[in-house]
C-alpha cells in the first residue's frame, strides 16, 4: 500500500470507528497517533539506544529500554505540537467569550420578556403568534451562538401558547425548531468562528457575510409562516382577547423600551464594534459578555448561582469544541504528511466536475453528514477535506463558508441526530410526538435549501456587507 | 473502585471549575484592553498574549471535568440504544486503546517540549511585552495528568457498567439550561400525574 | 529505485510568492542529484503550524524547514540577529556575505546547537530587498505624523516602532486588512510589493512608503534536521547545502522581476502612491536602533555577534559604498526624470 492509500484507509477507518460512540475528540487523536506512528516509524531512530545496550544488561534494562524505545516515536512530538497550536489559535479566543455571554442572557429572562412583547405587537398579522415566536428566537440569536436554550426556552413558552390557541401542534413545533436553531447561523455564531479557525477565513467578514443569509432565512420562514396561516387558517387561529390581551399603547410601548431596546443595545454594541471597526471578534465578546452581565443585574436575574452556572458551562462547551480541535489538528497533519490531502484533490479532479457540480455535490454530502453528525464534527473534520479543493474550483471559501453554515441548520433538525427536535421533544407536553416534529419541521428544510439555493443565484447576498465594509 | 471514582471526579471538577473563572478575568482583562485602547487611546502590548494564554489554560484544564460529566461529544445514535454493558465494553476497549496512548504522551512528550521551553526562558512573539509562556507550555503536562487519572476513573466506571449493567454517573453540579428544562418538565409532569 | 523524499515545510501559505521561492529550491536539488532525492515542498500549517517549525525540524516531525529566524526569537532573542537586527549600513548581500564569510555562521551555529541545545543544521540564502517602511492612510513626512499611529509589525521592529511613538498592534496576517479598513490599526509593513499586493493592502491604503531600516537585511532560513542530514550520503548532503547557494540566485533573479512588475501594477493601475520615507524618518529609526542596542548589548552573545557585524560592515561597506558608482545618476542618465530619490 502506498502512502496516501494509507491516508484514503485512515479517513475511511475514522468513519467507522466515530460509529463506535467513543468521544470524538480521543476517536480522532486515537487515529492521528496510531497512523502517524506508522508514518514516522524509524526503528533505527526509535531503538537507536536499545540496539548499543551491553551484552551484559539486565533484564529490567533491556525492557525498559525497549520500552522508551517504543514510545520514542515522532508521532508524541507531533501531537504535542498541534495540541499547542490549538491553545494559541487566536481565532478560538472568542469561542469561550461568546459562549460566556450566550449562557448569561440565556438566564437573564429576557425572552419571556421579548416574546411576550411580540405577541401583542403581533397581533393583527396573521399567524400572530408564530411570527413573534420566530423573531423571538431571530432576536435572540444575534445574541447567543449556540443552540439548545433558545429550543427549550421557547418550547416552553410559546409553545403551550400556541397549543392553547389551537395552533396546529406540528407547526408550532417547526416553528419553534427552525426558529431556535438560527443561533448558530447569525453571528456571533460560534459555529462561524470554528469555521474561521478551520480554514483561515477571516472572522470578521464571515460575520458581516452572514447577515444577510441569515436575515434571508429568517425571511423565507416568515413567508411561510404567514403564507401557510392565510391559505390554512385553522392551522393558525386568531388568539382570542383572553389569550392575547389588548393593551393599550402606553403599556405596550413600556414593554418594548423594557425588553426590545436594552438586548437591542448590546446586540449593537457587539455586532456594532466588529462589523463597524471598534473591536476584534474577541474584543466584542468581552464586551458581550460584560454587558450581558449587566443586562441580568438589571433585570435582577443575576443571581450567584446563575453566574456559577455560566462559567462552568462556559469551561465545559469550550472544552468540548477545542479537544476536538486537538484531535483534529493531529489527525490532519498526518492525513496530509501522508499524503492524503493530495490524493483526494487528484481524485475530485480526475471526475472532470464543473464548479457548480462539485459544490452541489460538497452541500449534498455535508447534508448528509448532518444526519449522523453535528456541526462540530462536520466543521473542524470535514471541511478542511473540502478547502484545497475550492481553489481548484475557484469557489471563495468565505462562499463556501456561509452554504454550510446555512446547510448545517439541516443537521439539527434531519433524524436520527435532530438536536433541536430532540430538546423540544424533552420539554414538550407528551401527546407532542417525534413524528410530529419532523412533519412540522420539514417546510423549514425546504426554506433553508430555497436560501442556499438563492445565494447561488444572488451571490451578492453573501457579498454584499462584507465588500461594503472591508472593500474588494 | 467506587471512591476513586469519586475522587477522580471531584479533583477533575475542582480544577475544572477553578480555572472556570478565567472566563471572568478574559472578560474583564479584554475588556479593559478595549477600554483604554479606544478611550485613552492606548492600547496595551500585551493583551492578545494574556487573552490566547488564559483560553488555552482554561480549555486544557478543563479536559478531564468535561470528561467526568460526559460532556465531549460522542456519535452516539447507535451507541445510546445500547446496554450499559455492551457500553462499558466497547468504552474500556477504547479507553485503553485510543485513549491512554495519546494522553501519556500528552505527559512525556508534553513534559520535554515544556522543558525545552522552560530553559529559553520562551516569551510571546506577538507582541515587544516579551509575556512569558514557557508556563503555558506546562500546561500540556497538568493537563494530561488530570485526564490520566480520570481516565482510569472511566475504566472503572466501565467495569462496573459490566458487571452491573449501570453507570455511575458523576454528581452532577450544573445543567444546561434546556437540560434544567427539561427536568423540570418531567418533574412536574409526574407531579401531576401522582 | 524510489527517490529520498525530503518533507521541507515553508512558513508561507501556497498562494504566498516565498511558496515559490522554496519550490526553486526543491527543483534545483531534484535536478543535481539527477532525481534521488526529491522535496516535498508544504505549506504552513500541512503539518505544523507556521511559527512552530524550528521546534518541528528539532523533533524530526519535519526533515527541513523554509522559514525566517525572527520568528523563533521568542526562544532567544538573539535569533533577530540573524536578519531582522540593527542595520549598520550594510545590505542584506553584505550581511549574508557575514553569515558565510565574516563568522556569522559559526555564531549562528553556537546560539542553535551549544547555546539552545538544538538537533539543527541551518543555512541562509536569498539576500531579501529590504522592507518596506509600509502603508499609511495619509502623507506622512516628519515623526511628528507617525505619533499615536496604531502600527503593524513584527520582532525587534516593533520595538523600534515603539521607540518612534507608535504604538504597534499585532495582529495575525490574515487580519490586517480588515482591521485597516476598521480602523483598529491605521498603518502597517508587511514585506514587498508582490507579497503587499496578494494580499490585499492597495485596497486598505493608498501611500506607500519604500526604504527603512527596520528590516533591511534578512534571508531565508533553510533548516535540516542534523540527525536526518548527517545520515545521508556525504554527496546528497552537498546537494543539500549548496542548493542553498543556487536557489539563493534563483530567488533574487525571480523577486526582481515579480517585485518590480508588482510595485509597477500598484503605482499605475492600483492607484497607489510610491514614496520614499523621508530623511527625517529615516534619521529617527536610527537614533532609535541606537537606543536599542545597548538594551541588546546587555546579553554577551548578542554582544559578540553585533561585534562581529560591527566589524564586517565597518570594513566591507566601507569597500562596497567607496567602490559603488553613483547608479541613480546612470538611471537618471537614460531614463530622464523617472525616479526622485
Ligand atoms: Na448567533
Ligand atoms: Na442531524
Amino acid at each position: 500500500m502506498t502512502d496516501p492509500q494509507i491516508a484514503l484507509m485512515m479517513l475511511g477507518l475514522f468513519i467507522i470507528f466515530v460509529f463506535l460512540g467513543f468521544p470524538i475528540a480521543f476517536t480522532l487523536m486515537a487515529m492521528g497517533i496510531g497512523f502517524g506512528y506508522y508514518a514516522y516509524f524509524d526503528a533505527n531512530r526509535m531503538w537507536r539506544a536499545f540496539d548499543r545496550l551491553d551484552e551484559t544488561a539486565g533484564q529490567w534494562d533491556q525492557w525498559s529500554t525497549w520500552f522508551e524505545g517504543f514510545y520514542n516515536n515522532r508521532i508524541f512530538d507531533l501531537f504535542v505540537n498541534q495540541t499547542f497550536t490549538v491553545m494559541s489559535n487566536e481565532v478560538l479566543t472568542a469561542v469561550p467569550l461568546f459562549l460566556f455571554m450566550g449562557y448569561i442572557v440565556e438566564r437573564s429572562n429576557i425572552v419571556d420578556r421579548l416574546f411576550t412583547t411580540l405577541n401583542v405587537a403581533s397581533k393583527n398579522v396573521p399567524g400572530s403568534m408564530g411570527v413573534a415566536a420566530l423573531i423571538t428566537c431571530a432576536l435572540f440569536a444575534t445574541a447567543t451562538g449556540i443552540v439548545g436554550a433558545v429550543v427549550t426556552l421557547m418550547g416552553l413558552l410559546a409553545l403551550p401558547a400556541m397549543l392553547k390557541a389551537r395552533y396546529d401542534p406540528s407547526f408550532a413545533a417547526g416553528i419553534i425548531c427552525a426558529g431556535g436553531t438560527l443561533g448558530i447561523l447569525i453571528p456571533p455564531s460560534i459555529m462561524l468562528i470554528v469555521y474561521a479557525a478551520a480554514t483561515n477565513v477571516s472572522i470578521v467578514r464571515l460575520y458581516a457575510a452572514a447577515l444577510l443569509p441569515g436575515l434571508t432565512l429568517v425571511g423565507l420562514y416568515l413567508v411561510y409562516i404567514i403564507g401557510r396561516s392565510i391559505l390554512q387558517p385553522s392551522s393558525a387561529p386568531r388568539p382570542t382577547a383572553e389569550e392575547v390581551p389588548d393593551m393599550p399603547m402606553g403599556k405596550l410601548l413600556w414593554m418594548i423600551i423594557t425588553s426590545f431596546v436594552p438586548l437591542a443595545f448590546l446586540i449593537f454594541a457587539v455586532l456594532g464594534s466588529i462589523l463597524f471597526g471598534l473591536a476584534t471578534p474577541t474584543e466584542a465578546a468581552s464586551i458581550g459578555a460584560l454587558g450581558g452581565i449587566f443586562l441580568a443585574f438589571i433585570y435582577r436575574a443575576m443571581t450567584w448561582q446563575r453566574m456559577r452556572e455560566s462559567v462552568y458551562l462556559t469551561l465545559r462547551t469550550t472544552a468540548m469544541v477545542c479537544w476536538l480541535f486537538v484531535g483534529s489538528y493531529t489527525f490532519s497533519a498526518v492525513f496530509s504528511y501522508l499524503g492524503g490531502e493530495q490524493v483526494i484533490s487528484e481524485f475530485v479532479q480526475s471526475m472532470n466536475l464543473t464548479p457548480i457540480q462539485f459544490l452541489i455535490m460538497a452541500q449534498i454530502i455535508i447534508f448528509l453528514l448532518g444526519w449522523p453528525l453535528e456541526w462540530s464534527e462536520i466543521i473542524i473534520i470535514f471541511v478542511p477535506i473540502f478547502l484545497p479543493l475550492l481553489a481548484v474550483f475557484d469557489i471563495d471559501p468565505l462562499f463556501f463558508g456561509i452554504l454550510v453554515a446555512l446547510n448545517l441548520q439541516t443537521s439539527f433538525l434531519t433524524p436520527p441526530m435532530a438536536m433541536s427536535a430532540y430538546y423540544l421533544k424533552g420539554i414538550a407536553p407528551p401527546e407532542l410526538q417525534l413524528t410530529q416534529i419532523f412533519k412540522g419541521v420539514m417546510p423549514f428544510l425546504f426554506c433553508v435549501i430555497l436560501s442556499m439555493v438563492l445565494m447561488y443565484v444572488f451571490p451578492s447576498i453573501v457579498f454584499y456587507l462584507p465588500d461594503l465594509f472591508y472593500g474588494r | 473502585m467506587v471512591s476513586f471514582i469519586r475522587f477522580a471526579d471531584n479533583l477533575s471538577a475542582w480544577f475544572g471549575k477553578s480555572f472556570a473563572w478565567l472566563i471572568l478575568l478574559m472578560s474583564i482583562g479584554t475588556g479593559y484592553e478595549v477600554f483604554v485602547r479606544y478611550v485613552m487611546n492606548n492600547p496595551t502590548a500585551w493583551a492578545l498574549d494574556v487573552s490566547f494564554i488564559m483560553y488555552g489554560t482554561l480549555f486544557m484544564m478543563g479536559g478531564a471535568y468535561t470528561l467526568s460529566r460526559g460532556g465531549h461529544v460522542r456519535g452516539d445514535f447507535i451507541y445510546r440504544l445500547l446496554q450499559p454493558k455492551t457500553q462499558g465494553k466497547i468504552d474500556i476497549v477504547l479507553y485503553l486503546v485510543f485513549f491512554f496512548p495519546g494522553v501519556t504522551a500528552l505527559i512525556v512528550s508534553g513534559w520535554k517540549y515544556a522543558v525545552r521551553s522552560w530553559q529559553y526562558g520562551e516569551v510571546s512573539v506577538n507582541s515587544p511585552a516579551g509575556v512569558p509562556i514557557y508556563q503555558f507550555k506546562a500546561v500540556i503536562v497538568a493537563a494530561g495528568i488530570l485526564l490520566f487519572i480520570q481516565g482510569i476513573a472511566q475504566v472503572c466506571r466501565c467495569i462496573i457498567a459490566i458487571k452491573h449493567n449501570y453507570w455511575i454517573e458523576a454528581d452532577e453540579d450544573v445543567f444546561e439550561t434546556e437540560d434544567l428544562l427539561m427536568q423540570e418538565a418531567n418533574k412536574a409532569e409526574k407531579d401531576h400525574i401522582t | 529505485q524510489a527517490p529520498l523524499v525530503i518533507k521541507m515545510q515553508t512558513s508561507w501559505n501556497d498562494a504566498n510568492i516565498w511558496q515559490d521561492f522554496a519550490r526553486d529550491y526543491a527543483t534545483r536539488v531534484e535536478e543535481m542529484s539527477g532525481g534521488r532525492v526529491k522535496v516535498d515542498v508544504l505549506p504552513a500549517g500541512a503539518v505544523v503550524a507556521a511559527f512552530q517549525v524550528l521546534d518541528a525540524v528539532n523533533d524530526g516531525l519535519i526533515d527541513a524547514a523554509h522559514s525566517v529566524p525572527v520568528y523563533w526569537y521568542g526562544k532567544n532573542k538573539a535569533a533577530s540577529l540573524f536578519g531582522t537586527g540593527p542595520v549598520f549600513g550594510g545590505s542584506a548581500t553584505t550581511m549574508l556575505s557575514w553569515f558565510y564569510q565574516g563568522g556569522g555562521q559559526a555564531l549562528y551555529n553556537e546560539l542553535t546547537q551549544d547555546i539552545m541545545g538544538l538537533d539543527v543544521v541551518g543555512y541562509m540564502g536569498f539576500p531579501m530587498f529590504a522592507q518596506p517602511f509600509g502603508w499609511f492612510k495619509q502623507e506622512v513626512n516628519t515623526v511628528a505624523d507617525l505619533q499615536g499611529f496604531k502600527y503593524r509589525t513584527v520582532g525587534l521592529a516593533a520595538d523600534l516602532m515603539a521607540k518612534l511613538g507608535m504604538s504597534v498592534a499585532q495582529l495575525p496576517g490574515g487580519e490586517i486588512v480588515p482591521a485597516m479598513e476598521r480602523g483598529v490599526i491605521d498603518a502597517f509593513e508587511f514585506n514587498n510589493p508582490s507579497s503587499d499586493k496578494d494580499f490585499g493592502a492597495q485596497d486598505v491604503a493608498k501611500n506607500y512608503y519604500l526604504s527603512s531600516y527596520h528590516q533591511a537585511s534578512e534571508s531565508f532560513e533553510f533548516l535540516f534536521s542534523k540527525a536526518f542530514l548527517e545520515d545521508l550520503d556525504p554527496d546528497i548532503q552537498a546537494i543539500l547545502k549548496y542548493g542553498v547557494e543556487a536557489a539563493s540566485t534563483a530567488n533574487t533573479a525571480k523577486a526582481m522581476d515579480r517585485y518590480s512588475a508588482d510595485l509597477q501594477f500598484l503605482q499605475n493601475d492600483a492607484g497607489v502612491t510610491v514614496r520614499r520615507t523621508s530623511k527625517e524618518i529615516l534619521d529617527a529609526q536610527l537614533k532609535a536602533w541606537d537606543e536599542l542596542i545597548p538594551e541588546l548589548e546587555a546579553d554577551p552573545f548578542m554582544k559578540k555577534c553585533l561585534d562581529s557585524q560591527r566589524d564586517w560592515v565597518s570594513r566591507v561597506s566601507y569597500y562596497e559604498l567607496m567602490n559603488a558608482p553613483d547608479y541613480g545618476l546612470a538611471y537618471e542618465h537614460y531614463f530622464p526624470g523617472k525616479i526622485k530619490l
